[in-house]
């Protein structure tokens, strides 16, 4: 029996659709809903996570968040510029800058900057956030500045050449013309970068947490321990998503109103 | 197209079976059993002719590992004895201390061997053998310190580190509710924070402290809160009866044929 093309490829596609249908029957009667609840979702210890959860582990995680996200920003603008300059020590510089916070994991740079520095030096952190945000920002910027390098560098390049010839400078023509332009081009790797950002957070804990200074890991973590379930620490996974997923809608509607407006 | 496709997909396939061998971000390293004279095995390891420990390491003196990568310590030594007894090989998987007592139950080994401290909340959930080394808390202080940080009431408005999720926590939150107390995950931490001053205090076991303080040589056991005495346990879960009686028959054989002697001699003099 001879089949067109079409018919074939509407038969599969028939037979996927039956396949999965039958895949999700069978895991949905295979599983052991009571226990999957009993072990990961008991109601009593979910009502019993909040308000803490939110009112101060949600809170010192957007904290940290913010803070790196905004010393990122700032140095990732400030490494970028420098790594288009004409001047080679300022791109050397921030070359070397990029390419060690990029290289290093995250977890060993708030060691080495966290304990290893005041060990070293005899200086002290001031105050837990400082220590835990300054790490992850000048990881992000690390991260920032290629993605804003980029950015720049998207924009074409008649665009300098005309801001110079109708006697802008140099900077003059960067602020005015060029990095307006960028903006556009960067702000959806940028609120990316802030949603890894929100999950790095989960790390900074490994510098010692008081009970003021928990994060949301770190709280869902606790909460295992003191429960011996592992609830908590699929509510505190339902907050991060709670926070990320509404940005990362944004960036969606953000990357669509681009495409219409370029057009 | 069809040969880049079978190409991808055996890749895949691929990857997927070298991730399921990889595992979780533990190590593990084995010790070779003698065979002879061993006891019989009414237990089920959960890995054929191995008893897997879970352990917080590196814990000077209770699990540590030698130069050659074999395991030892006080906790250690006395695994290797049990594993010995039934002709089991040791094999050690180690992973943070918070919560470890739940390992068993969930499954990633038979027994926990890390300095754990039998608590009412922790029997809850987990099977403890009998009582196998007697510790209390105490106080690592900077040398400096040693004189002025020496009574629960010195940490007054001081910071004191503490490892989340040890009795160690417990009792600095109950018995010094004016320090500021820090937990860290990693018992490595602690000690760089008190090196960094980040912290002015650790409160943690007595042999530990002890240890530490001989090794560095730049900190110092304070004070000793010996009238609260804890002892250690090892952890097995709840349905795992057999494994609990076996180890505690070796316990009991150990203590009157000088094993337990030999080990505690070899470790705290």
């Amino acid at each position: 029996m001879a089949m067109s093309k079409r018919k074939k490829a509407q038969y599969r596609r028939i037979a996927v659709y039956v396949l999965s249908i039958v895949a999700l029957l069978a895991v949905a009667l295979v599983v052991d809903w009571g226990r999957l609840q009993s072990a990961m979702f008991q109601w009593d210890i979910v009502v019993d996570q909040f308000p803490g959860i939110l009112t101060s582990a949600a809170k010192n995680t957007i904290i940290f968040t913010i803070f790196g996200f905004a010393g990122g920003l700032s140095f990732g603008l400030l490494f970028a510029l420098m790594r288009l300059s004409t001047v080679r020590p300022y791109r050397w510089f921030a070359a070397t800058y990029i390419e060690i916070f990029r290289g290093i994991p995250l977890l060993v740079t708030l060691l080495i900057l966290g304990f290893g520095i005041p060990i070293a030096t005899g200086w002290h952190w001031p105050n837990p956030y400082v220590q835990g945000a300054v790490p992850l920002a000048l990881v992000a910027s690390a991260y920032m500045a290629e993605t804003i390098r980029a950015g720049i560098e998207a924009v074409p390049k008649g665009q300098m050449e005309a801001a110079r010839s109708l006697g802008m400078s140099y900077s003059r023509a960067m602020i005015s013309i060029i990095i307006p332009q960028a903006l556009r081009i960067i702000v959806p790797p940028l609120t990316n970068e802030f949603v890894l950002l929100i999950k790095d957070t989960s790390l900074i804990s490994v510098l010692g947490v008081t009970a003021g200074t928990r994060d949301l890991a770190r709280f869902g973590r606790d909460g295992v321990n003191h429960t011996a379930n592992a609830t908590p620490l699929i509510v505190a996974g339902l907050v991060y998503l709670a926070m990320t997923v509404p940005l990362t809608q944004l960036v969606a509607w953000m990357e669509r109103r681009e495409k219409a407006a370029s057009r | 197209m069809a040969r880049t496709t079978r190409l991808l997909a055996s890749l895949a396939a691929l990857s997927f079976v070298v991730a399921s061998c990889g595992g979780s971000s533990s190590s593990s390293d084995t010790t070779a059993a003698a065979s002879t004279g061993t006891q019989e095995l009414k237990f089920t390891p959960i890995a054929e002719g191995k008893l897997t420990v879970c352990s917080d390491a590196p814990y000077e003196p209770f699990e540590f590992q030698n130069e050659d990568k074999t395991w030892t310590g006080f906790d250690m030594d006395i695994m290797t004895a049990i594993a010995q007894r039934y002709g089991l090989a040791l094999e050690v998987t180690v992973q943070p201390f918070d919560g470890i007592w739940l390992a068993p139950k969930a499954g990633t080994c038979d027994v926990v061997a890390s300095s754990l401290t039998i608590t009412e909340e922790r029997a809850a959930n987990a099977a403890f053998s009998e009582g196998y080394f007697d510790s209390f808390q105490s106080l690592l202080v900077r040398t400096a310190d040693k004189d002025t940080l020496n009574s629960l009431a010195s940490l007054s408005g001081k910071t004191v580190a503490v490892q989340t999720g040890t009795t160690g926590e417990e009792y600095a939150k109950t018995n010094a509710p004016d320090a500021k107390i820090q937990s860290f995950d990693d018992a490595a931490a602690m000690f760089l924070a008190l090196e960094s001053k980040q912290v002015d205090a650790v409160l943690q076991d007595f042999p530990i402290n002890a240890f530490r303080a001989i090794k560095m040589g730049t900190s110092v056991v304070s004070i000793k809160f010996d009238t609260e005495s804890e002892k250690y346990g090892f952890a097995a879960s709840q349905d795992n009866t057999e494994l609990v009686k076996a180890i505690n028959e070796s316990l009991a054989e150990f203590r009157t044929n000088g094993v337990y002697d030999g080990i505690y001699k070899k470790y705290f003099g």
